[in-house]
């Protein structure tokens, strides 16, 4: 259909206050109105209900509609209902979406006037939709009732049984040598602690020998065509050479094979030489109060400390630092970064020339640090955790300086200050000076 | 200085010590632990050590710099002995005449002196003052009797004895029955009986064995562990050695919080000193025994306090809590057996050594024995540290010790056990503070935390700030814990900013519940405690900021508005100069007014007004 021919009537629901309370749909509905392609839009309380829908299908004859979009729940609902009202009065019923701004705009969000642009832009997408969508005509065609799953972890383990124990007939396609996936990887499992072994195993023995399973491990599925219930797939057997009827799965063959069979492990990455060279001196300095562990510790127990040094140095953790760190200590850059974010002590992003923290300890608390953390970030005009544009100041929140008889308190530095809200003005102006 | 290669070298070097000490040559001491260095303690060292030696007294006079004193309230706290008096609020320019006054004449100086706060009478002697009247301290006494980077000092005052003690041949069975009889119980929170769990270690199998100090001290509003490593790291480190020995351990750790750079200071100090001496190393005092400690700074996370976390964060990991199925007394750090105990828990152990268990158990209360330093902040006029025996009422800690409320307002609650514990209010305030009544009154002992709270504090806001730090603070373990608390979180910002809807206080109890029942560690079990006490003994509070839109505090920004009495104005400008956003308007002399369009509510005209004009509703 050509842009010029689109027809579209939008309508707006309040879903009582379910929406309304928190996207202004009036606001909505004086966005949508002069939207190209649009030739009708309103807002009701209920769509769904009776006269919700006669409103719809009144505007189709009235104004010769050929395109629908109702902005409230998810399709689950209604779709149907409104396809419905389309076709009752001619209009082919695959010209009408729903946009869904209950479930994905309204329910999870707070500010009004967000949540209202948000709904804007999904009821645009949606009549973007409409436009593309053609006229159809629903026919009846045969299907072939087998499945194919593809993935044999524990989500597709159990997806097979349960549908080949349906009495369906299922092909499981893996593409390693054994289904089992990550989960056999794991010790033990949350938050009963139970071996992973215990719960896959069973199943993984079921699915082997399942009649109506056709397993294919070290399988790739290489193409898909056809549609619902008559799909087409090729499935690509990687080369082996093992006798399948033969093999027990000892493993003995993998031992002892001289070409390493590593397909998961790259090439490590040499981050000792793409470190700058003054960089990798001072780091080295302070890995070497470190290096190697004393006995009866490991290097890699350092590594918290090395990063507070690290941290102490530059005020932050540099990227090129903690690669470095990873490749010295043989702990996985996503390891280092588990700790370095996990402990407060540690920032990715470099500080300003002054540290300001402002305790909101529970004596601070009791005695008005909120005052006072509020006047830091409206003078400096930053949140808790930035830093300024001009690099002089960060501004952080400390759980307690032990200071408490002093309260409120924040220490600029290593200096203690008792808080006042007008002092926080005098002290920003002293400090920018230095 | 020689090792002390036996236990008799100790006590001669003790016995020196005290000859070559006279009892009568004046001392000033100056407490120089955090708080005071916040008021400015360092200088004043400087200024006494000038004006001494101006007067050429530097050698006639001992100026003693010590840690916390505990009355960190009037800080800076100067006391002139052998007489013991007394000087608060000391500043620089009044050094000149400490001296010369009260150490050349010996006259007191009445400005500088404690002021009774009901009666108005003013105080000589440090002993006579209430705040320290009423208290007994056994563990924190010690902090303003030595300096607390002289190992001499504490040796001087009776330090190591207890050590000596147990080296001269006690079979650590015997150690493990004195403290398992004197019934004392950890200090950290919990309230484990320390004897039991020395004796699980005892036993544990294993050939390395290790003891740790637990200096984390996360607790928001709590910091007694960090004063008394600052004043006293010596009687902390005596305890942890005693305790290595009577477990069979050779590696000691103390992790301390990296916001603590001073009391990391003066504890490496003291290992230094120890080592110098011989009283850590190898074969110390010549008993065979060998016994060193690492130290370690935390990165800043509070649940890292936990036992099991703060063993995994000790190994280089993420301070995560594990499941303790099996105990770290069995297999913590590294997997070997592990004794931790809180700083506190130790430095009580050389007293009980030294004094016998029948001693200690004559203080305090049934099941709860010995004395416990509290943190003694929020609206109370004397805040500071205090050490009192179990069982004395939460009246008498703070009426007699802290002086009432400021301002004399009525009493509403006090928030014990930090972040984990919940709310008393007025009317349990003759409850006797031990292990079990807190717990009772549905709040908890924990690591000793007391903030002190007037009508102006609100409860939903309170619960609404340990949530907060709480869910900062979940190491993310648990989906219950994570989740659960930015929820609960959600829910009281949106009672304290006008939001709140009915059932929501219903919805609070069901998430407690499970948080209480499906979180790994303790942050998260006792997480709700903040909300399920406020609820318990103010749930009309809650009901009002709900139903009505309105905080009776006058806390919850979102429900209050600052006006002005258009009769009680009088046009001073004062507030109109002192408000940071420019919402104020008028003339000089003519009532003034608010502009509520650009009024942020921080408060700032009703704290200057002189004419109580500024109205909060
Ligand atoms: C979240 C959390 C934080 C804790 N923080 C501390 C702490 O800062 N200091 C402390 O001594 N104990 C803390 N504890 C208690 C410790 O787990 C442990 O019980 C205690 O250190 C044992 O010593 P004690 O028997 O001498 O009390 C914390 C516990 C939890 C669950
Ligand atoms: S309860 Fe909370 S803090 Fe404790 S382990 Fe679970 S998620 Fe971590």
């Amino acid at each position: 259909m050509k842009n010029n021919d689109q027809r579209i009537g939008v309508f707006v629901c309040h879903c009582g206050s379910n929406i309304a309370a928190t996207v202004d749909v009036k606001k909505v509905v004086e966005e949508i109105k002069n939207y190209p392609g649009v030739e009708h839009c309103e807002n009701y309380v209920y769509m769904c209900s009776e006269p919700g829908q006669q409103l719809i299908r009144e505007k189709i004859r009235e104004k010769n509609l050929n395109g629908i979009v109702v902005a409230a729940c998810s399709p689950t609902l209604h779709e149907l209902t409104f396809r419905r009202a389309c076709e009752a009065e001619g209009v082919n019923p695959f010209r009408f979406e729903s946009a869904n701004i209950r479930e994905h705009c309204s329910w999870v969000h707070h500010d009004i006037s967000s949540a209202t642009s948000k709904a804007v832009k999904i009821v645009q997408t949606i009549i973007e939709k409409v436009k593309q969508n053609e006229k159809l005509t629903p026919i009846s065609i045969p299907v072939t009732r087998k499945a194919l799953v593809i993935g044999g972890g524990i989500a597709g383990i159990q997806a097979s049984l349960d549908i080949a124990n349906s009495g369906y007939e299922v092909i499981l396609v893996e593409k390693e040598s054994s289904i089992g996936g990550h989960m056999i990887q794991l010790s033990e499992t949350f938050p009963t602690l139970d071996c992973s072994q215990c719960i896959l195993t069973p199943k993984m023995v079921e699915a082997g020998h399942h009649n109506n399973i056709k397993l294919y491990s070290y399988s790739e599925v290489e193409d898909v065509s056809g549609y619902v219930g008559n799909f087409k797939v090729k499935i690509k057997k990687k080369p082996r050479y093992v006798d399948y009827e033969k093999c027990t799965g000892c493993g003995d063959c993998m031992t002892h094979c001289p070409v390493h069979y590593k397909p998961h492990i790259q090439p490590k990455p040499e981050y000792s030489k793409q470190i700058e060279p003054r960089l990798k001196k001072e780091v080295d300095q302070i890995l070497k109060n470190y290096l190697p562990a004393q006995e009866g510790s490991q290097d890699k127990e350092m590594l918290v400390l090395i990063l507070q040094d690290i941290n102490l140095k530059y005020n932050y953790l540099p990227e090129q630092a903690l690669k470095y760190v990873s490749e010295r200590l043989s702990v996985s850059l996503p390891q280092i970064y588990h700790v370095a974010t996990f402990y407060t002590a540690f920032s990715l992003t470099p500080r300003g020339d002054h540290l300001i923290r402002v305790c909101t300890g529970t004596a601070c608390h009791t005695r008005g640090a909120l005052k006072i953390l509020d006047e830091f970030q409206r003078q400096l005009e930053i949140k808790p955790g930035e830093t300024t544009p001009d690099n002089k100041f960060t501004l952080e929140t400390v759980a307690c300086l032990g200071c408490c008889a002093l309260a409120p308190v924040a220490v600029i530095d290593d200096d203690y200050f008792m808080m006042t809200p007008k002092k926080v003005g005098e002290l920003l102006k002293k400090y920018s000076k230095i | 200085m020689p090792q002390l290669k036996s236990i008799k070298a100790l006590e001669d070097l003790r016995n020196k010590l005290n000859k070559d000490k006279d009892p009568q040559k004046p001392c000033i001491a100056l407490c120089a632990g955090t708080g005071c260095i916040a008021l400015g303690a360092h200088k004043l060292v400087e200024t006494f050590k000038k004006e001494l030696k101006q007067r050429k007294l530097d050698r006639k006079v001992d100026l003693l710099v010590t840690g916390c004193h505990g009355f960190c309230e009037r800080g800076v706290i100067v006391v002139v002995r052998p007489e013991g008096i007394m000087y608060q609020r000391v500043q620089e320019n009044d050094v000149s005449e400490i001296i010369e006054t009260t150490i050349m004449k010996n006259e007191i100086i009445e400005r500088l002196l404690y002021e009774d706060l009901s009666t108005g009478e003013k105080i000589i002697f440090e002993k006579d003052i209430p705040f320290y009247k009423h208290q007994q301290r056994l563990v924190f006494g010690n902090n303003s009797r030595i300096s607390p980077v002289s190992i001499e000092d504490y040796i001087a005052i009776g330090g190591y004895t207890a050590l000596a003690k147990v080296l001269s041949g006690m079979d650590p069975d015997e150690i493990i029955e004195i403290i398992n009889k004197s019934g004392l119980r950890g200090r950290g929170g919990g309230g484990f009986p320390t004897g039991r769990k020395w004796q699980s270690c005892r036993d544990a199998e294993g050939e390395t064995k290790y003891v740790i100090i637990n200096a984390d001290e996360g607790d928001p509003g709590a910091y007694m562990d960090r004063s008394l490593l600052e004043g006293n790291p010596h009687s902390v480190l005596e305890g942890l050695i005693i305790g290595a020995y009577t477990i069979g351990s050779h590696e000691g750790y103390i992790y301390v919080r990296q916001e603590y750079p001073l009391a990391l200071k003066h504890f490496t100090i003291a290992l230094e000193q120890a080592r110098e001496y011989g009283l850590l190393g190898n074969n110390i005092m010549g008993s065979g025994f060998n016994f060193d400690v690492k130290v370690n700074r935390g990165g800043g996370a509070f649940v890292c306090g936990e036992s099991t976390a703060l063993m995994a964060s000790l190994e280089g990991k993420v301070g995560e809590p594990r499941s303790k199925h099996v105990h770290t007394v069995e297999k913590g750090l590294r997997d070997n057996p592990t004794t931790l105990n809180n700083v506190e828990t130790w430095a009580n152990v050389p007293l009980i050594i030294n004094n016998g268990w029948e001693w200690f158990t004559g203080i305090g209360t049934e099941r709860s024995k010995g004395t416990k330093i509290f943190s003694l902040v929020g609206k109370v006029n004397n805040s500071g540290l205090v050490e009192v025996p179990m069982g004395v009422s939460l009246r008498k800690i703070i009426y007699d010790i802290g002086g009432g409320i400021i301002g004399n307002k009525p009493f509403k609650a006090v928030q014990t056990g930090g972040p984990s514990g919940g709310v008393v209010p007025a009317s349990l305030l003759d409850l006797p503070v031990d292990f079990e009544r807190l717990t009772e009154a549905g709040s908890m002992m924990g690591s000793g935390g007391m903030i002190v709270m007037d009508e102006n504090n609100c409860m939903v806001d309170i619960a609404k700030y340990f949530v907060n730090f709480l869910k900062d603070e979940s190491c993310g373990k648990c989906t219950s814990c994570r989740e659960g608390l930015i929820q609960m979180y959600e829910i009281l910002n949106d009672i304290t900013e006008g939001r709140g809807r009915e059932g929501d206080i219903e919805l609070l109890e069901d998430l407690s519940w499970i948080l209480d029942e499906t979180s790994l560690c303790a942050l998260g079990s006792s997480a709700s405690n903040p909300v399920k006490s406020s609820l318990l003994y103010f749930r009309d509070e809650y009901e009002t900021h709900i139903r009505d839109k309105k905080c009776p505090a006058k806390v919850c920004k979102a429900l209050i508005t600052y006006t002005i009495d258009q009769e009680a104005c009088t046009g001073c400008t004062l507030c109109l100069r002192q408000c940071p956003n420019n919402a104020i308007s008028g003339e000089v002399k003519k009532p003034h007014q608010i502009d509520q369009g650009k009024c942020i509510k921080c408060g700032i005209c009703f704290d200057v007004c002189k004419f109580n004009a500024i109205i909060v509703e």
